[in-house]
């Protein structure tokens, strides 16, 4: 057990005494109206955060108390007089027209507020990269999880009945689903006429083929990774209220407000002074609550109404809806010496952006610049392209584009090692970034201590001992 | 959910009677754990639930002249830390230990398990080779049959809709039979079963096998007895080799398919390996109680 | 209709309807917003409560059928004077990070130790097989639990 800062633990101690002091009873703190007295909310910042460095020191979380008591308020703990809730209606198809949508039935049943269409959102597109999504999808459904109508109703349940009276007439549209398959000409295009691809990338350093032609060995794979999803435990989540001096405030579990809110200043066509917007504690994010999602409709049902509206995904929506992890598809051609040292390396990476680009633009980059991995390779070719299919929209998570070329070049390498009967750690060590080694993209790299860390990982783990 | 009436009957025959007058619209609710999430999601034409679980009929589990009886509304975690359980059907303890996690063992009941028969119930494949009978009530009064005549096909039982299953009695000559249950689920809780399976069997002095049941879950429409595995070890000498070729003839018995869980071929692999290590411990046990 | 229900010590009625669940209840009747919907459907453990002693899905339970129960919750387990040991540690640890799986995964845990005093790491994993973190690793908060533990044994045993 690791004992607090003495004085910290005094500071608190006595901060207790002094609240229990007020204390009326021993109740628990369920008790209404008596919450909040206890709570040491002013709980004083612990020395290891204001230490530097604080390394090796135990911090402790500022939030971590009403965390434990369960009184942290995320999106779903709050809510406001009169407040009603709102569902959207997801697309039947992976890719059709939309013909027409009718909502007068779910109007028409008791408790409904108010429906929302995308041709009533002022300016129906947004995207942290490029604009290329609709908040409500208006004319065409580009995958399942594209938002077609959303409903206010004065309880979750009537909203979501009430979605299954909204008639949409679908022409489907050839739906393309493989991201090799979209490059081919005869692929259905999802965005304009012309191509799928929506951003590529380059990197080229040295002689590529002249370094392949005077490698001794040629090693060549295909790897691939899957989509995966955030599942933070906290749907998303927000709460819109437009005032009658015709603000927006909205409370969202959003990770990056300032970027909301210009997106909703341009969906809403308002200027940023007018919209406020609340970054709530999140409950979990990994990069999946990075851009807008319902805020938008939120604020204009909040219009509509005159009410303050909730709206929190299902498990589903999450699922299908919200952005998730690109699969790569990624093809590694590596030329090593017979003493393992690499000479060159071309990769081609294809990474399967869903419907539409959200973060591809910072996963592309980081993707083919962390592409050859933390090794000293002269020659070396990255091409990378992004590629719409008709599937969930891929985003940001956790190491934007790292994780999946991670598992291409270390797979290789070890593939590597094997082949040429090296041990895999002393041939990441021969090839390995050293102090002041280039980036593939000539960025001089400064406090480089891989061979080191791999060393001393190695050492605690028992890598020699395993190894016999 | 959608609005639902809610009725407590208090004894079985009301129950009957009012899943009887309701048949349209009507369904028994036993932990919920599965027909909560029907509803919220799936609610088809259900408008009235039945709530059994609290009927003393079906409650308790009770040790009496001809076994051990387990009421249908016993919950897993009543099953885990019943000492009449533990001292007798350890096996099914095993099985109960395995479905979902603690808190959906606390609401889901052994009744409820076997009433929505997926091939996956994880309390099946004990109950199965401990040759249990169970007990089911309908306007005709009561019936009993051994449990695998229960299962007709997935999520499918012999119950007419107002039907409902009372109890499931393990005879008493397979009380303390040694026995051994194993699951194989993508991780330890919360997960279904690729493949589940349990066996029981005595050896006598002379490692002679006798009275073998295998039973294999997530391998085919129903939980399986593997009858002609059982069929080739009966009398045979216990050995690996014996044990081997069981487990081949089981593999030859299921008839596992492919889905987006597990491959039928790795499914295969995994009947194979599972049918021999509950073979190895139930022989275990009964050398030990030699 | 009508359910009568003693939440964290105090008699509590409520009117709702039959398909409401009690999670809904604690949460919309009663304020209590500590256990959480997380996935709706039982596996994520976020609005894990306590019922007559054992840890439930209060998303997959109905109101209804709690009535006449004990239900403990989040915001019954500290008292004015003291956070429950296993609030403490997790405090103390750094066990929770969004803090969203939190009450849940906390209730689970203190139910555990309210039925195995000195749990072993595998049967702490056990009893949290049912609550999701996507955070931590989880392996602070078994660190957390095996510390509570050893504080609830100190604090009995003088």
């Amino acid at each position: 057990m690791v004992t607090r800062n003495k004085d910290l633990q005094k500071t608190t101690e006595s901060l207790l005494k002094k609240k229990d002091s007020q204390a009326p009873s021993k109740k628990p703190v369920s008790v209404p109206g008596d919450n909040p007295v206890i709570y040491p909310l002013d709980l004083p910042e612990s020395d290891a955060r204001l230490q530097t460095p604080a390394v090796g020191a135990r911090a402790t979380r500022p939030d971590g108390r009403l965390h434990g008591l369960g009184q942290t308020k995320y999106i779903d703990d709050m809510s406001f007089p009169h407040m009603i809730h709102a569902k959207i209606l997801r697309s039947e198809y992976a890719h059709a027209k939309i013909i027409s949508i009718d909502t007068s039935a779910a109007e028409a049943i008791p408790g409904v507020l108010a429906t929302l269409v995308g041709d009533e959102i002022p300016v129906n597109t947004f995207g942290p990269t490029f604009q290329d999504q609709p908040v409500l999808a208006d004319t065409i459904v580009r995958h399942k999880g594209d938002g077609v109508a959303a409903v206010a109703a004065v309880n979750e349940q009537i909203a979501a009945d009430a979605l299954e009276k909204i008639k949409v007439v679908y022409e489907p549209l050839e739906a393309v689903f493989d991201p090799q398959e979209a490059l081919k000409d005869s692929a259905p295009k999802i965005h304009g006429d012309k191509t799928n691809i929506y951003t590529s990338k380059i990197i080229k350093k040295g002689d590529v083929e002249k370094g392949l032609a005077e490698s001794d060995h040629i090693f060549q794979r295909q790897y691939s990774t899957q989509m995966v999803e955030h599942v933070p435990i906290e749907p998303h989540a927000s709460i819109a209220l437009w005032d009658g001096n015709g603000r927006v405030s909205v409370w969202s579990s959003l990770g990056r407000i300032t970027l909301g809110r210009e997106d909703l200043s341009r969906t809403l066509s308002l200027p940023q002074s007018k919209i406020r917007l609340i970054g709530t504690i999140v409950g979990g994010n990994f990069g999946g609550k990075n851009e807008i999602t319902n805020e938008p409709i939120l604020a204009l049902l909040s219009k509509k109404t005159g009410r303050p509206v909730k709206c929190v995904f299902t498990r589903g929506d999450e699922f299908i809806s919200s952005t998730i992890r690109h699969p790569f598809v990624m093809d590694y051609t590596t030329g090593v010496n017979n003493d393992g040292k690499i000479i060159a390396r071309k990769i081609k990476l294809i990474l399967d952006g869903g419907a539409y680009c959200s973060w591809t633009g910072t996963t592309i980059g980081k993707g083919s610049i962390l592409a050859a991995g933390p090794y000293n390779i002269d020659n070396l070719f990255v091409e990378s392209y992004a590629v719409y299919t008709n599937k969930t929209t891929t985003g940001a998570m956790r190491g934007f584009g790292a994780p999946q070329v991670c598992f291409a070049y270390e797979s290789q390498m070890d593939e590597i090692a094997e082949k040429l009967g090296i041990d895999p750690l002393e041939l990441r060590l021969k090839n390995a970034f050293t102090e002041g080694s280039a980036s593939p993209t000539s960025q001089q790299l400064q406090s480089v201590v891989l061979k080191e860390s791999l060393k001393q990982a190695s050492d605690r783990f028992g890598w020699k001992e395993w190894k016999k | 959910m959608r609005p639902l009436d809610y009725i407590a009957p208090k004894d079985a025959k009301e129950a009957v009677d009012l899943l009887l007058e309701n048949s349209d619209s009507s369904c028994p609710l036993a932990g919920g754990t599965d027909l909560i999430v029907d509803l919220k999601h799936n609610p088809g034409n259900i408008t009235m639930l039945v709530d059994v679980s609290c009927i003393e009929e079906f409650r308790g589990i009770k040790e009496i002249e001809e076994g051990l009886k387990i009421g249908s509304m016993v919950t897993f975690g009543e099953i885990m830390s019943s000492e009449l359980c533990q001292k007798y059907i350890p096996a099914v303890i095993e099985g109960a230990h395995t479905v979902g996690a603690v808190q959906t063992r606390n609401l889901g009941t052994v009744g409820g398990n076997l009433v929505t028969c997926v091939p996956s119930a994880d309390s099946a494949p004990s109950l199965m080779v401990l040759e249990s009978i169970v007990t089911i009530i309908g306007t005709d009064g009561y019936k009993s049959m051994p449990i695998e005549d229960f299962f007709i096909g997935p999520r499918k039982t012999i119950l007419k809709s107002h039907e409902l299953l009372v109890n499931i009695l393990i005879p008493k000559k397979n009380l303390s039979k040694p026995s051994k249950f194993l699951k194989h689920g993508l991780r330890k809780g919360q997960a279904l079963a690729l493949v589940n399976a349990a066996a029981s069997m005595y050896l006598n002095k002379s490692d002679i096998i006798s009275e073998p049941k295998i039973a294999l879950g997530a391998v085919a429409p129903t939980p399986l007895r593997a009858l002609k595995a059982e069929a080739f070890l009966e009398g045979k000498k216990y050995s690996e080799e014996v044990i081997n070729e069981a487990a081949e003839i089981a593999v030859s018995e299921a008839k596992p398919i492919d889905d987006f869980r597990s491959s039928a071929k790795y499914r295969c692999d995994i009947i194979r390996t599972f049918t021999k290590r509950v073979l190895i411990q139930s022989a275990d046990q009964a050398k030990q109680k030699n | 209709m009508k359910v009568e229900i003693t939440v964290n010590g105090e008699k509590k009625i409520a009117d709702v309807s039959p398909e409401t669940t009690l999670l809904k209840m604690l949460r919309d009747e009663f304020d209590l917003t500590g256990a959480k919907l997380g996935c709706d459907v039982g596996d994520c453990g976020t609005c894990t409560v306590v019922v007559d002693g054992e840890s439930v899905n209060s998303c997959l339970m109905l109101a209804a059928r709690a009535s006449g129960s004990e239900v403990l919750t989040i915001e019954g387990l500290a008292t004015f004077q003291k956070l429950h040991p296993v609030q403490q540690k997790f405090e103390d640890l750094g066990a929770l990070q969004c803090g969203y799986c939190g009450p849940g995964m906390i209730m689970s845990a203190k139910n555990l130790l309210d039925k195995n005093k000195s749990p072993s790491v595998d049967e702490i994993r056990d009893a949290l097989a049912g609550n999701l973190c996507r955070c931590t690793g989880y392996t602070k908060m078994i660190e957390a639990i095996q510390e509570a533990a050893k504080e609830i044994n100190t604090t009995n045993a003088l």
